[in-house]
């Protein structure tokens, strides 16, 4: 048997180190392609789902659209109701109320109604999603904070106002990135 | 032998206090607008009224009352509370210094309501001024959706109901809203005034499409039906009834004939809002520039 000084193992340590090294490298570009390669399906297949997704809501609710754009909310209103009856609270519809219910004068409606999609769905608050309503919601939570604040100081003991005050207050929140 | 007879006979005893309470127990009236009819407006509302007796102590009795007898019935103080329309709250507020207590929630705008004047569909009906020498069916006289925003709404567009249509009815009988939709639907009349919370129930219920109709005009919503308490009520009493109705929640229950129904379900409410007495000044102006009651000159 080959006698080793310290050294020696050393060095024999460091050669088989180094053949191990090799053996990777050489194994390395595949298997690293493989990884980079189901990274981009999964990304890919992300992508499609939200376009899709966004492409299905945007023509399940087109005709509602539609309507809010030739001036008829409550058509628009009513047609929401025929589709809740297929797809009963969704956050889409939901946002979709309430930007008509605010049209139409329902301020603290319209709040409820955002509250309530924001707690089903933040990407409502997604500056760069397709759904965004950041600028509609601070622009509800401006107007709410400057209508109803004062009306529920004036009355602190209605339950109703404080529940609205409240959900201002959420939405608010939420603007700020605060979470649930 | 002795001692189980002395038993029975303190058996009764143990009971007699509770029969007390019982007599004690104060007896009132909750009077509940007629809506389609009295045996539907009764099973609706009787347990909101067994619900209320359960929260406060107070024996409560449903009862049923058309729109025209309130004023006279409330002056001669048969009645604790009201569950009536928004301008029957506004009537009476003016008559017998009712007190507003809680507003019902119910549809799409909640504590308020609309109405609309309708067309079919096709029927070249296509914006309010084509109205002028038309048919149209109203809803009930004190309706305050179904007749006095509509009537309202043609004033504001510069027609005048009384000569400007070809003539003008009222459905008789139950269920008034839904004929009136139907009227227009089937083509017995060219317009109907229309709730906005009728339309949309029909619709969610699948009887008539939201492409079915023409919405040619809509009034600003006004608060919906509405609970109000005699002005004498005891304060202490009416905050205690206030406070139950504004925490009725969809699982809250109560017992009538042996049954425990599911409140709000059974009165078709989605709960009931506190709204202040200015929120109804909306309709308050639509009564005066209709010359409705109470603002009523001649």
């Amino acid at each position: 048997m080959v006698k080793l000084s310290c050294t020696g193992w050393l060095k024999l340590l460091l050669c088989l180190a180094a053949a191990g090294l090799v053996a990777l490298l050489v194994a390395a570009p595949e298997g690293g392609g493989m990884a980079r390669s189901s990274a981009l399906d999964k990304g890919l297949e992300r992508e499609l789902a939200r376009q899709a997704r966004a492409a299905f809501v945007r023509e399940l609710y087109a005709p509602v659209t539609e309507l809010r754009a030739s001036g008829q909310p409550q058509q628009a209103l009513l047609k929401l109701e025929e589709l809740a009856r297929t797809y009963p609270g969704d956050p889409h519809g939901l946002v979709l109320r309430a930007e008509i219910l605010r049209e139409l004068g329902r301020l603290d409606q319209a709040i409820g109604h955002y509250a309530q999609a924001l707690r089903l769905n933040g990407e409502f608050l997604d500056e760069q999603g397709p759904f965004t309503r950041r600028t509609e919601i601070r622009q509800l939570v401006e107007e709410g904070l400057a209508t109803l604040l004062p009306r529920f100081q004036a009355h602190p003991d209605n339950r109703s106002l404080a529940t609205t005050v409240k959900e201002i207050y959420y939405l608010q929140s939420r603007l700020a990135g605060g979470c649930e | 032998m002795t001692r189980r007879f002395l038993l029975l006979l303190l058996f009764p005893v143990f009971f007699l206090p509770g029969c007390d309470r019982l007599e004690e127990r104060p007896k009132m009236k909750i009077a509940y607008m007629n809506c389609n009819n009295e045996r539907e407006t009764y099973q609706r509302f009787a347990p909101i009224s067994s619900y209320l007796s359960e929260k406060t102590g107070v024996e409560f009795e449903t009862v049923v009352v058309d729109t025209h007898e309130f004023e006279e019935r409330m002056k001669a103080g048969e009645f604790a509370l009201v569950h009536t329309n928004s301008l029957l709250y506004i009537i009476l507020k003016e008559a017998v210094g009712l007190k507003l207590m809680a507003t019902e929630k119910r549809g799409a705008f909640g504590s308020h309501t609309a109405g609309a004047l309708i067309a079919r569909k096709g029927s070249g009906i296509e914006k309010i001024e084509d109205i002028k020498g038309k048919r149209l069916i109203f809803g009930p006289m004190m309706a305050p959706s179904g007749y006095l925003a509509q009537y309202d709404l043609m004033l504001a567009a510069g027609i005048d109901p009384e000569r400007d249509l070809a003539y003008y009815a009222i459905p008789a009988g139950a269920f008034k809203h839904e004929k009136l939709v139907y009227a227009v639907y089937f083509g017995d009349f060219d317009v109907a005034a229309a709730p906005v919370l009728d339309l949309e129930e029909m619709t969610r219920e699948g009887k008539i499409e939201a492409d079915d109709f023409t919405i040619l005009a809509q009034s600003a919503t006004f608060p919906y039906c509405t609970f109000g308490a005699a002005a004498d009520l005891d304060p202490t009493l009416f905050a205690k009834i206030k406070k139950a109705l504004l925490d009725l929640g969809p699982e809250d229950t109560a017992e009538l004939d042996g049954e425990r129904f599911k409140v709000l379900k059974t009165s078709w409410a989605e709960g009931f809002e506190d709204l202040l007495d200015s929120d109804y000044d909306g309709l308050r102006e639509m009564a005066r520039r209709a010359n409705m009651p109470p603002y009523q000159s001649y």
